[in-house]
C-alpha cells in the first residue's frame, strides 16, 4: 500500500538519504532502524507529505486522509481537554461536535482512559498523554500509521503496556504501520519486517530482515521465542557495523 | 496582606505627622481630609459626569485599541507586505512617548470625547500590536504541525492554535493596557477638556488644591485596581488549562 522507490531526501544540496527503496503492505508492521543522523525521521516526514523529495518516488495507494502520524513529543493542545483533543481530528474531517465528542470518549475508553476525558493535558501523566495522542490518531481510522519513536519518553513498564495496547488495536483493525525506532528489541518484537539504514549523509537501506513470529503477537512473550536471540544479535552486529563505517 | 498592612501603616504615620503639625496640610493634607473630599465628591454628585467622561474615553480606547492592535498584529504576522508596512510605524510609535500626540489630537478632533479616545487608543494599539505580532512567532511549532497532520488548514490553525496561544500573550499585556488606556484618557483631558477626571485634576492644580488632587489620584487608583481584579478573574477563566492560575495583580 506504500512503496518508496529510489528516494532521495535532504534539506540542502547534499542528500541525507539517497536511493532508498521500501515497502509496506496492507496491514503490515514495518520498522526502520539505523544510526542517529541516518535520516529515519526525515524519511517518515517525506512519507507524511511534510517534506518534498529531491528525487525518486513515493507511491501511496490510499488518500492522504488515511494516513495517521504520531510524533515523538507530546503535541496535545494544552487548552483543550483530553476528549476535545481526541475529537479535534474528527471535527476537522467535518464530523459534528456532539458526535465527535461521543466518538472521542469511546476511543478514550478503548485505550484505558475512561473518566479522564475532562482533564487538561497538564493534569495527565506522560503515559496518559501518549494514550490520548494515540487515541487522537486511531479515531481517524487510518490505514497506515507513521510513528517516530512515539514512546521513547516513557519508562519501560509504561512503554511495554502502551505498546501492547497499540499492537492489539493495530492487529484488530488491520492498520499498516511504519515505525521509526532506535530500540532494536522493540523493532523485532512488533514488526513483520525491519529495515536497517546506513549512516548518513547519503544513507541508504543497508539490510532488510523478515521477522518470522506469528500474529496475533504478544510483544513480551515473543522475546522467549528461540529465533528471537539470534535475530537480535545479527541486527545488533549489523547496526554496529554501519554505525562505524563512513558513508560510501 | 502584609503589603496592605504596610500601606495602612504609612497612612497612619502621615496622619500622625499632620496631627503633630509636622507637615503643611496645604501641600500634604492628611488622609482623613482626602477621604472627606472624596466623600464630598460623591455626596454632591459632582464627580459622576467626570467619572463617566473618563471611563467612556478609557474603555472605548481600550476596546478599540485591543481590537485594532490585535487585527494589525495578525495582519503583520501573516503577511510580509503588511509587516513591512506596519512594523516601522509601530516601532516609531513605540519609541516616542505617545502622550506628546495629545495636543495634535485636540487640534484634529476637538476638545470632546474623540480626542481622548484617540490618545488612549494609540497608547493601547502599539502595546497590543507587539503582543500579538510577537505572540504569533512564539506559537509552538509542534502544535501547528500536529493540527496540520490531522488535516487542519488555516481556519483550524487559527482557531485551535494561534488564537488560544495568543490569548495568553495578550492577557498578560492587558493589565498594562488598562493603565495605558486611563493614562490616555486623563492626559487628554488634562490638555483640553470640559469634563473628566483629568479636567478636575487640572482644575485642582490651578487652584492649588492638593486635597482634591490626592482624592482624584486615589479615585483613579481604586478604579484601576478594580479593573485589574476583573481582568485577573477573566484571565483565570480563560487560562484555566494552565498548570497554575496566576490570579491577582
Amino acid at each position: 500500500m506504500l512503496e518508496v522507490l529510489g528516494l532521495a531526501l535532504g534539506y540542502g544540496a547534499t542528500p541525507v538519504l539517497e536511493g532508498v527503496d521500501l515497502k509496506v503492505g496492507e496491514g503490515e508492521f514495518v520498522s526502520l532502524v539505523g544510526p542517529s543522523g541516518s535520516g529515519k525521521s526525515t524519511l517518515l516526514r517525506a512519507v507524511a507529505g511534510l517534506l518534498r523529495p529531491l528525487g525518486g518516488e513515493i507511491r501511496r495507494e490510499f488518500p492522504m486522509e488515511a494516513l495517521g502520524f504520531l510524533f515523538q513529543e507530546d503535541a496535545l493542545l494544552p487548552w483543550r481537554t483530553a476528549r476535545e483533543n481526541v475529537a479535534l481530528g474528527l471535527r476537522i474531517r467535518g464530523m459534528p461536535k456532539g458526535k465527535a465528542l461521543e466518538e472521542a470518549e469511546a476511543w478514550l475508553g478503548r485505550l484505558g482512559l475512561s473518566g479522564l476525558g475532562d482533564r487538561y493535558p497538564h493534569q495527565l501523566s506522560g503515559g496518559q498523554r501518549k494514550r490520548v495522542a494515540l487515541a487522537q490518531v486511531l479515531a481517524l481510522r487510518p490505514r497506515l500509521l507513521l510513528m517516530d519513536e512515539p514512546f521513547s519518553s516513557l519508562d519501560a513498564i509504561l512503554r511495554t503496556q502502551i505498546t501492547r495496547d497499540l499492537l492489539a488495536q493495530v492487529e484488530g483493525e488491520g492498520i499498516a504501520v511504519l515505525l521509526v525506532t532506535h530500540d532494536l528489541e522493540e523493532a523485532l518484537a512488533l514488526s513483520d519486517r525491519v529495515y536497517l539504514l546506513s549512516k548518513g549523509p547519503r544513507a541508504r537501506i543497508a539490510q532488510v530482515y523478515p521477522v518470522p513470529f506469528p500474529r496475533p503477537r504478544d510483544p513480551v512473550a515473543v522475546k522467549a521465542d528461540p529465533r528471537f536471540g539470534p535475530l537480535f544479535r545479527r541486527l545488533w552486529q549489523d547496526l554496529e557495523e554501519v554505525s562505524l563505517c563512513a558513508a560510501p | 496582606m502584609r503589603r496592605a498592612l504596610s500601606l495602612f501603616a504609612l497612612l497612619l504615620l502621615w496622619e500622625a505627622l499632620a496631627a503633630l503639625g509636622l507637615v503643611n496640610p496645604l501641600y500634604a493634607p492628611p488622609p482623613h481630609q482626602v477621604l472627606l473630599t472624596l466623600w464630598d465628591l460623591f455626596a454632591t454628585g459632582e464627580v459622576w459626569p467626570h467619572l463617566q467622561a473618563t471611563f467612556t474615553a478609557a474603555l472605548l480606547g481600550l476596546f478599540w485599541g485591543i481590537l485594532l492592535g490585535g487585527a494589525l498584529g495578525l495582519l503583520a504576522a501573516f503577511s510580509p507586505f503588511f509587516s513591512d508596512l506596519l512594523e516601522p510605524v509601530m516601532l516609531l510609535l513605540n519609541a516616542i512617548p505617545r502622550v506628546i500626540l495629545a495636543p495634535l489630537f485636540v487640534i484634529w478632533l476637538g476638545i470632546g470625547l474623540a480626542s481622548k479616545v484617540a490618545l488612549s487608543l494609540v497608547l493601547v494599539v502599539v502595546l497590543i500590536f507587539f503582543a500579538v505580532y510577537g505572540g504569533v512567532k512564539e506559537v509552538d511549532p509542534r502544535l501547528l504541525e500536529r493540527v496540520r497532520t490531522l488535516g487542519g488548514g488555516r481556519y483550524w490553525l487559527l482557531r485551535e492554535v494561534y488564537l488560544p496561544s495568543l490569548t495568553a500573550w495578550v492577557l498578560s499585556s492587558l493589565k498594562v493596557a488598562v493603565g495605558f488606556a486611563f493614562t490616555g484618557a486623563v492626559v487628554g483631558e488634562f490638555v483640553a477638556a470640559s469634563r473628566g477626571l483629568g479636567y478636575l485634576l487640572s482644575f485642582a492644580q490651578s487652584t492649588y488644591n492638593a486635597r482634591l488632587s490626592l482624592a482624584l489620584v486615589a479615585l483613579v487608583v481604586l478604579f484601576v485596581l478594580l479593573l485589574f481584579h476583573l481582568f485577573g478573574r477573566l484571565e483565570a477563566r480563560l487560562l484555566r488549562w494552565r498548570p497554575k492560575a496566576q490570579g491577582g495583580f
